[in-house]
C-alpha cells in the first residue's frame, strides 16, 4: 500500500517534469497548469504514502531513503508554492527534475523500522528532523532559483536572446525569491540547530558534535553573514546567487554524512 | 455543404491609406448598412478598423455576393472595385478565424484586432443582425483566436525599438512600477521611448538635455521632471532605466560615472538603452556588476529573434486555425445531418405503427396482451437493426461529405425543403 502511493507518486513526479520541461521548450502556457496539476497529485499521494509511513515508527525517517522521501516531499511543497506565487513556472523545469532525482534512492527504501528504543523517543526528535529537512528544502528551491538567476543573468550579460531568454523571469523576481528563501532557510536552520542541541543533550550528553553537526553551523554562520550583508551593504543579485549555492552545498555534505547510505547507525 | 458566407472588404493587403481613410464610414452609415444587409433570413457582421473594412454576410441568395459587393461599394463609392477582394463559404471562415487570430494584421499577433472584431460582433448582435448561423461562425472565430494567444507566441515579441527596450526592461526589473526612467536626450527618439516605458507602467520620468527648454518640454509632455545635464550624477543614483538619444559625438555616459554611482544607489539594476549613433554610453559600462546596458546593434537583434518567432508562431497559429475551421465545418454538418436522421427515423417510425395496426387488426382474435408485448419488441427491432447502419454513418459523417444526407434524403423519400429549414 505504502509502496503503492510512492511509485504512483514517482511517476506523477516525473510526468509533471516532462510537461515543465515542455513549458521550458515550447513556451506553452497551457501546459504549466498540467504541470502543476501533475505535480499536486504526486504530492498529494507522496504525503499519504509518508504519513502511513511513519505513523507505524514513531514518526522518525529510518535511513537514507526514507530521509531523502521526506526530503523531495518538502522540496515539491516549497516549489510548488512558489510556483504558484511567482507564476514561475519555467523554475519547474529545473526544480521537479532535481525533486524526482532525489525521490529515486527512495525507491528501493527500507521498510518500517522497529520502534525507537527508549532512549530515543524524543519529542522533539521528529520535529528536529522535519525541520532540519525542511531547512534543505528551502536551501535546495533557493539554488534553483539562484541557478535560474545565473543563466538569466549570463544572456542578458551575453546579449544571447534566444527562445529560452524570453521565457527566464525577470533578474528582480529572481533576487527576490533568493532574499526571502535564504530568510526562511535560516530561520529553519537556527531551529535545527536549538532544537538538535536539545536533543543531543537528551540522548548522548557526552558525545561531541560531528561533522553533519559542525556543517549546519558553518552554514548558518554563512547565511547569517549573506542576510547581513544583502541588508546592510545591499548585496544582490550575482554574488548571492553564486554564495546561496555554496552554502546549500555544505549542507548537503551534512545530510550526507548523517544519512548517506553508507552510515551505520 | 459549406456554410453560406460571403465576405466582401478591403485591407491593407489590397488598399493604400488614402483608399482605406474614406472607407472609414460613421456610426450612422454602418448602422444602415448592417440593417440594410440584415433583412431576416440574412445576417450581416461589419468589421472596420484602420487597417480593414469587412463586411460579412449570411444568407440563402444565389446573388449573395453581388448583393454584399453592391452594398459596400454603394456606401463607400463605386470606384472602390479594384481594392475588394472576395471570399466565399469555407474560405470566409477561414478569413474571419485568420483576421480574429491577428494572422491577417499589418503587424502579426497585434492584440487590439480580436477585440475590435468581438466589437463589431456586439454592434450587430444589438441590431438583430447575428443571430443565428453567424453568431456561432463568430463564436468559433473567437475560441480559435483564443488558442492561438494560448497556445502559441505569437504576439508575445516586440518588434519596435521602444516596445523592444520595454521587452528587456521586463527582464531586469519585475515589471516597472514605480521605477524611475531618466531619458538623456530630449529628441523624437526619447519621447517615443518615454511614452512607451510611462504606458508599460514607470512611475517617474526624469528628462536631461544639454538645452535645459527641450527637456523641459518634453517632461512637461510625459508629466516629468526635467534635470540639469551638470547633474547627471544625481540622476544616475535616482534611475532605473536610462534611455540616451543625444547627439553627442562622445560617450556622455562613462564608465567612471556609472562606477561611482553604484554604491550610493545600494547596487540597484541599472539598465541603460543607448539608442544614439555614435554611442552615447561607453560600452565598458555592461561590464560592471549589476549594470545592463545596449545599444541599438543589440536592440536590434532582440527585434530580429522576435520576428523569427513570430514567423514561426504564425506557422503554428495558421495550423490551429485550419483546425479549428475544420472543427466548426464539422459541428455545422452534424447539426445539418441531425433533420434527416430524425425525418428518417419518424418516417420508420410512423410505417411501423401503422403496418402493426394493420396486422392486429386483421387477426381472428385479439393477442393477450404478453403476446402484444412481443409483437410490438419484434417490429421495434426489424426497424432499429435496419436503421443501424444508415444512422451510424450519418452522425459520423465528415465535413463537405454531407452529400450523403442528400442520398439519403433522395433514397428515403425524405421532405428536401423541409431538411433545409431544420437546420438551427
Amino acid at each position: 500500500m505504502v509502496r503503492t502511493a510512492f511509485a504512483l507518486a514517482f511517476h506523477l513526479y516525473a510526468l509533471g517534469a516532462l510537461a515543465y520541461l515542455s513549458v521550458l521548450a515550447q513556451g506553452w502556457r497551457g501546459l504549466a497548469w498540467l504541470a502543476r496539476g501533475l505535480t499536486f497529485a504526486g504530492w498529494v499521494l507522496h504525503g499519504v504514502g509518508l504519513v502511513m509511513l511513519f505513523s507505524q515508527q514513531g514518526w522518525v525517517p529510518n535511513g537514507f531513503g526514507q530521509a531523502v522521501s521526506l526530503l523531495a516531499f518538502l522540496l515539491v511543497a516549497i516549489f510548488l508554492a512558489v510556483d504558484l506565487r511567482a507564476r514561475a513556472a519555467l523554475l519547474g523545469a529545473f526544480l521537479s527534475p532535481a525533486a524526482v532525482a532525489v525521490l529515486v534512492p527512495s525507491l528501493w527504501m527500507e521498510g518500517p523500522a522497529p520502534e525507537l528504543a527508549e532512549g530515543l523517543r524524543q519529542p522533539l526528535l521528529p520535529v528536529h528532523i522535519t525541520v532540519a529537512l525542511a531547512g534543505l528544502a528551502v536551501f535546495g528551491v533557493a539554488t534553483g532559483v539562484a541557478g535560474v538567476y545565473l543563466a538569466a543573468e549570463r544572456m542578458l550579460k551575453g546579449k544571447r536572446f534566444g527562445p529560452f531568454f524570453r521565457r527566464v523571469p525577470s533578474l528582480e523576481l529572481l533576487d527576490d525569491l533568493n532574499r526571502r528563501l535564504v530568510a526562511w532557510g535560516f530561520i529553519a536552520l537556527s531551529l535545527t540547530l536549538l532544537t538538535g542541541a536539545w536533543v543531543q543533550a537528551r540522548i548522548r550528553p557526552a558525545e561531541r558534535w560531528g561533522p553533519a553537526e559542525l556543517a549546519v553551523v558553518v552554514a548558518w554562520i554563512a547565511f547569517g553573514v549573506l542576510l547581513q550583508a544583502r541588508i546592510f551593504a545591499g548585496w544582490r543579485g550575482r554574488r548571492v546567487a553564486i554564495l546561496t549555492m555554496a552554502g546549500f552545498g555544505v549542507l548537503v555534505v551534512s545530510f550526507v554524512s548523517r544519512y548517506g547510505p553508507w552510515v551505520t547507525r | 455543404m459549406s456554410p453560406p458566407l460571403v465576405v466582401v472588404g478591403l485591407s491593407h493587403h489590397t488598399a493604400p491609406v488614402d483608399v482605406r481613410e474614406r472607407l472609414a464610414l460613421p456610426e450612422t452609415s454602418r448602422t444602415e448598412l448592417l440593417q440594410a444587409m440584415a433583412q431576416a433570413p440574412a445576417e450581416a457582421l461589419l468589421v472596420s478598423t484602420c487597417n480593414r473594412v469587412e463586411l460579412y454576410v449570411v444568407g440563402p441568395w444565389p446573388d449573395l455576393h453581388d448583393r454584399t459587393h453592391a452594398a459596400l461599394a454603394n456606401a463607400a463609392g463605386n470606384d472602390l472595385a479594384p481594392f475588394l477582394y472576395a471570399h466565399h463559404g469555407e474560405a470566409a471562415v477561414l478569413h474571419l478565424f485568420r483576421v480574429a487570430a491577428s494572422l491577417d494584421s499589418m503587424v502579426l499577433g497585434e492584440p487590439q484586432i480580436l477585440g475590435q472584431v468581438k466589437d463589431a460582433f456586439e454592434q450587430a448582435q444589438k441590431l438583430g443582425a447575428a443571430r443565428g448561423e453567424l453568431a456561432r461562425i463568430c463564436a468559433a472565430a473567437f475560441g480559435s483566436a483564443k488558442r492561438v494567444r494560448t497556445e502559441t507566441e505569437l504576439g508575445r515579441a516586440a518588434t519596435s525599438m521602444a516596445s523592444a527596450a520595454v521587452e528587456m526592461a521586463r527582464h531586469i526589473f519585475d515589471g516597472l512600477e514605480g521605477k524611475t526612467v531618466l531619458l538623456v536626450g530630449a529628441g523624437e527618439m526619447a519621447e517615443l521611448a518615454g511614452k512607451h516605458l510611462v504606458s508599460a507602467g514607470a512611475s517617474k520620468v526624469l528628462v536631461t538635455n544639454r538645452t535645459l527648454e527641450r527637456a523641459e518640454a518634453l517632461a512637461a509632455s510625459l508629466n516629468g521632471q526635467a534635470v540639469p545635464f551638470d547633474r547627471m550624477n544625481e540622476s544616475l543614483i535616482l534611475a532605473d532605466v536610462v534611455v540616451c538619444s543625444t547627439a553627442s559625438p562622445s560617450p556622455v555616459i562613462t564608465k567612471e560615472m556609472v562606477a561611482s554611482v553604484l554604491k550610493p544607489r545600494k547596487h540597484r539594476p541599472l539598465f541603460l538603452v543607448d539608442l544614439a549613433v555614435p554611442r552615447d554610453v561607453d560600452p565598458a559600462v555592461h561590464d560592471l556588476e549589476g549594470v545592463y546596458s545596449y545599444d541599438v546593434d543589440d536592440i536590434q537583434k532582440v527585434i530580429t529573434e522576435n520576428q523569427a518567432a513570430r514567423a514561426a508562431a504564425a506557422a503554428k497559429a495558421e495550423v490551429l486555425v485550419a483546425e479549428e475551421v475544420a472543427r466548426y465545418i464539422r459541428q455545422r454538418a452534424l447539426r445539418e445531418q441531425v433533420p434527416v436522421l430524425a425525418q428518417l427515423r419518424a418516417r420508420a417510425e410512423q410505417i411501423r405503427r401503422a403496418e402493426l395496426e394493420r396486422a392486429l387488426s386483421n387477426l381472428p382474435a385479439p393477442l393477450t396482451p404478453e403476446q402484444a408485448k412481443v409483437v410490438e419488441a419484434m417490429t421495434s427491432a426489424i426497424i432499429n437493426k435496419m436503421l443501424h447502419q444508415p444512422t451510424a454513418k450519418l452522425r459520423a459523417v465528415q465535413s463537405g461529405e454531407s452529400e450523403l444526407a442528400d442520398a439519403a434524403a433522395e433514397l428515403f423519400g425524405l421532405d428536401g425543403a423541409a431538411r433545409k429549414a431544420g437546420e438551427g
